[in-house]
């Protein structure tokens, strides 16, 4: 089913992140703009767990960094995109890579990542904002991708419905977490176990899953940071990186593989399992089960994709915005007003 | 010790072809009880709709909690700035495009009180069933009327009305079914008639004749009001007489209207009976929703004041450009005031209108108290046809429920479902889902 007018559209993302507890979630969403920036991928919504108005803020700061102004509630043009943000849940506390670049100032003292979320109603609810971005979109034709702990797809599960939308909009779930084939307990599942429990055992679409173990055997290089985001003075990400944990350092990437298995699938950037079922042990580890109608199947690094992985990472993260033209309704122009409504007779 | 034989609430003055059922008097309760109302408080739950959206800059306070100085579209409320509740934020997520494409109009009026996307179709109309009606089912029978439609612009329901979508959805808030809309009624005197009236449809030309020889309903029921008033007490009778006098009041301005109808313009495009100024239709309109209320003949109300997407002209205020094309307004300030200007004129009409139901008692409170009326739109930004932050006030205390007097600003994408469950339970009907709900609204209740 296509939208009408709409063309052939790019595969619509769904991101929701932990952004403020690790870096990699924010290299992972610089990725997901750079494929945005080539239309490869169509933002439909954002949120996230971490139950912080910083987080949500930060979230809405890059989005804007990225996309201006012009990107609009799920298509529709003039407001930013709402960010949904978990109202409770784990780590709520502020993190340096949040409150660092949120507090830059210009030189006229404003904000130098602008963003209008200060109160929890600037935040929007998140099991009504990941519905709603679904329901609107063509069938199969979204990918969801989650990069934080489960917390609101767990909760957007049990709202009545939403199942059923998950299972005719998203062709795949993409996400960031546990260890595969076995591993200590991995952050984002230990972050909302019971979440992450919920996820595995009843999300209704194929998952595809990047371990810990991906992220650490490819490291996002500091260098990178210092380097190939110095086309501006002033990048979001870049500042997140630095307040993260002391210069220099190199970071995980668990967060960018999750994006980036998500959207170039075809690239063939890393090897996948044989289909399973992944359990979440009470412990907070992952156990992954080979089964042939199996809905999971984790991500093998392929040694002889590493560099070329890297490279793009670099490519894609440190990618300058693309502005994007308004696709709807032409603003800030007169133009001949629409023909009024008028009724037309009942058709015999 | 005081004994007295009590009214039953239920009592109709009879007559010929009429039936006038009774406002609250205090005969109607038992001894020593007087202002306190018989079973349990009338609660009213009532939808007034406008269409093409409202200028947001002029709606929203900048401000949340306690209301001050009310923004220019809602000036005309200050007097009434304690007994009102504005909600912020409130999504109809159903009435965007989705995947149909233009039509935003047919789609946020469709969906507007079933929550539910609707079908884009000219024929086959595919709706849910409205907050309304399943409050008018569940309860309903137990009055005249499980509910009463009522608009005043359009109510065709077939044709195109909106890039594809039927003018059943424009022209309806309340859905029976899914595929059963129930149109609003449009005419004074055909409301009029089935509030007191065995409900007979006439036609224009038998209408007219029947005006000539009208006797007043007053004039009907004289043997039964007669009786009834010799058996009240002097605030009893003066309750009654004021009622009986707001009825015959209607009864002048429909005379006025048909006369005017008859000798002004003959050939208008207007029902037979309908006064061509807003201001006058809409109190007309109004005056008997205020009888019903008061004579506890439904608790169910929609009014579609006019149609989504009407271009109906506001030439009374000295516009003659159409409602609908003025909204497309491309930040031209000359078209912003107009549609202004119509924003304001609507909250003016709706304001007098409160304040009447504000000043009749009901027990030891008033209608307005015991009332949740809301007051809005399908959609927000008329310009932009935006189905978020929808412009949304409940005017009234739902019988001491809610606390009015505030602004409640409420996360991004709360479903208006929210609001309708909410009051849903106020209505003592408890559905455990409705529509595309998330749950029940935060704030609003005094508990």
């Amino acid at each position: 089913m296509k939208a009408q007018g709409q063309g052939n559209l790019s595969v619509g993302i769904l991101f929701d992140t932990g952004l403020g507890n690790r870096i990699d979630e924010a290299l992972a969403m610089a990725l997901l703009y750079g494929l945005d920036g080539k239309n490869e991928a169509r933002i439909i919504a954002l949120s996230v767990s971490k139950p912080n108005l910083k987080a949500a803020a930060f979230c809405e700061a890059i989005a804007r960094f990225y996309a201006g102004a012009s990107s609009g509630a799920f298509g529709a043009v003039g407001r930013t995109l709402p960010v949904g943000m978990a109202e409770h849940g784990n780590q709520p506390e502020d993190t340096p890579m949040l409150t660092t670049p949120l507090a830059k100032r210009t030189e006229d003292g404003k904000p130098l990542y602008s963003h209008g979320i200060e109160k929890l109603t600037d935040t929007a609810e998140v099991r009504a904002l990941i519905r709603n971005a679904l329901a609107q979109q063509p069938d199969q034709s979204c990918i969801v991708i989650l990069t934080g702990p489960a917390t609101n797809l767990a909760q957007a599960l049990d709202l009545p419905g939403t199942k059923d939308i998950i299972k005719s909009k998203v062709k795949l779930l993409a996400v960031a977490g546990g260890a595969y084939p076995s591993g200590a307990p991995q952050f984002n599942i230990k972050a909302d176990l019971a979440a992450a429990k919920k996820l595995f055992a009843e999300w209704p679409t194929p998952m595809v899953v990047a371990g810990e173990e991906v992220g650490a055997a490819l490291l996002y290089p500091a260098a990178s940071v210092e380097k190939d985001f110095a086309w501006t003075p002033a990048h979001p990400i870049a500042d997140a990186y630095r307040a993260y944990q002391p210069m220099p350092f190199d970071a995980l990437t668990t967060a960018m593989a999750a994006v980036l298995q998500a959207i170039r699938p075809q690239e063939n950037y890393f090897k996948l399992s044989e289909p399973g079922v992944i359990t979440v042990l009470e412990d907070g580890r992952t156990k992954f089960a080979a089964a042939p109608e199996g809905k999971h199947r984790y991500l093998v690094l392929d040694a002889a994709q590493q560099e070329r992985v890297l490279k793009t990472y670099v490519e894609l993260a440190s990618a300058k915005p693309v502005p994007k033209q308004p696709r709807v309704r032409r603003q800030q122009q007169q133009v001949e007003p629409p023909k009024p409504v008028t009724p037309k007779p009942p058709e015999k | 010790m005081i004994t007295r034989k009590t009214l039953s609430r239920r009592t109709i003055l009879k007559g010929l072809g009429t039936a006038i059922a009774l406002p609250f008097l205090d005969a109607m309760t038992p001894a020593l009880a007087a202002s306190k109302l018989p079973g349990d408080t009338p609660v009213r739950m009532m939808f007034a709709y406008v269409p093409n959206g409202i200028i947001m800059e002029n709606w929203n306070p900048k401000y949340e909690g306690k209301l001050n100085e009310l923004p220019r579209a809602l000036k005309a409320m200050e007097p009434l700035k304690d007994d009102i509740t504005l909600l912020s934020n409130l999504t109809n997520n159903a009435g965007r495009a989705w995947l149909d494409g233009a039509g935003d109009h047919g789609r946020c009026c469709g969906s507007y009180l079933t929550s539910v996307h609707v079908r884009k179709t000219k024929s086959d109309i595919l709706s849910g069933i409205s907050a309304d009606q399943i409050v008018a089912n569940q309860i309903g029978s137990k009055f005249r009327f499980p509910s009463l439609e009522i608009g005043m612009d359009d109510a065709r329901q077939a044709g195109d009305c909106d890039s594809g979508y039927s003018c059943a959805y424009t022209n309806n808030l309340a859905w029976k079914s899914q595929t059963q809309p129930l149109p609003p009624i449009l005419n004074p005197r055909q409301l009029f008639e089935r509030l007191f009236g065995n409900g007979a449809q006439l036609s224009p030309e038998a209408r007219a004749q029947q005006a000539r020889i009208r006797r007043s309903v007053m004039d009907v029921v004289v043997a039964d009001t007669k009786k009834l008033q010799a058996t009240l007490g002097p605030t009893d009778k003066r309750k009654l007489d004021e009622y009986l006098s707001s009825i015959r009041e209607i009864e002048r301005q429909l005379e006025k209207a048909e006369s005017d109808n008859a000798q002004i313009n003959p050939g208008m495009d207007k029902p037979y009976g309908v006064p061509a100024d807003f201001a006058e239709h809409f109190k007309l309109m109004t005056d008997m929703i205020t009888v019903a209320f008061q004579a506890d003949m439904t608790r169910v109300v929609t009014f579609l004041i006019t149609s989504e997407g009407t271009s109906r002209a506001y030439r009374e205020i000295g516009i003659p450009d159409g409602h609908h094309p003025l909204t497309h307004h491309f930040n031209n300030p000359s078209q912003i005031e107009k549609v202004a200007q119509i924003n304001e004129y609507h909250v003016k009409q709706l304001a007098a209108w409160l304040s009447k139901l504000k000043s009749i008692k009901e027990g030891d409170a008033n209608i307005l108290d015991n009332s949740m009326i809301v007051y809005g739109a399908g959609l927000g930004d008329g310009n932009r046809h935006t189905h978020e932050d929808l412009p949304t006030m409940i005017a009234g205390r739902g019988g001491k429920a809610f606390k009015a007097g505030h602004r409640i600003v409420h996360r991004r994408e709360t479903p208006m479902a929210n609001l309708y469950l909410t009051m849903m339970d106020r209505m003592g009907v408890n559905p455990e889902h409705f529509g595309d709900a998330t749950g029940r609204l935060d704030g609003l209740n005094l508990s």
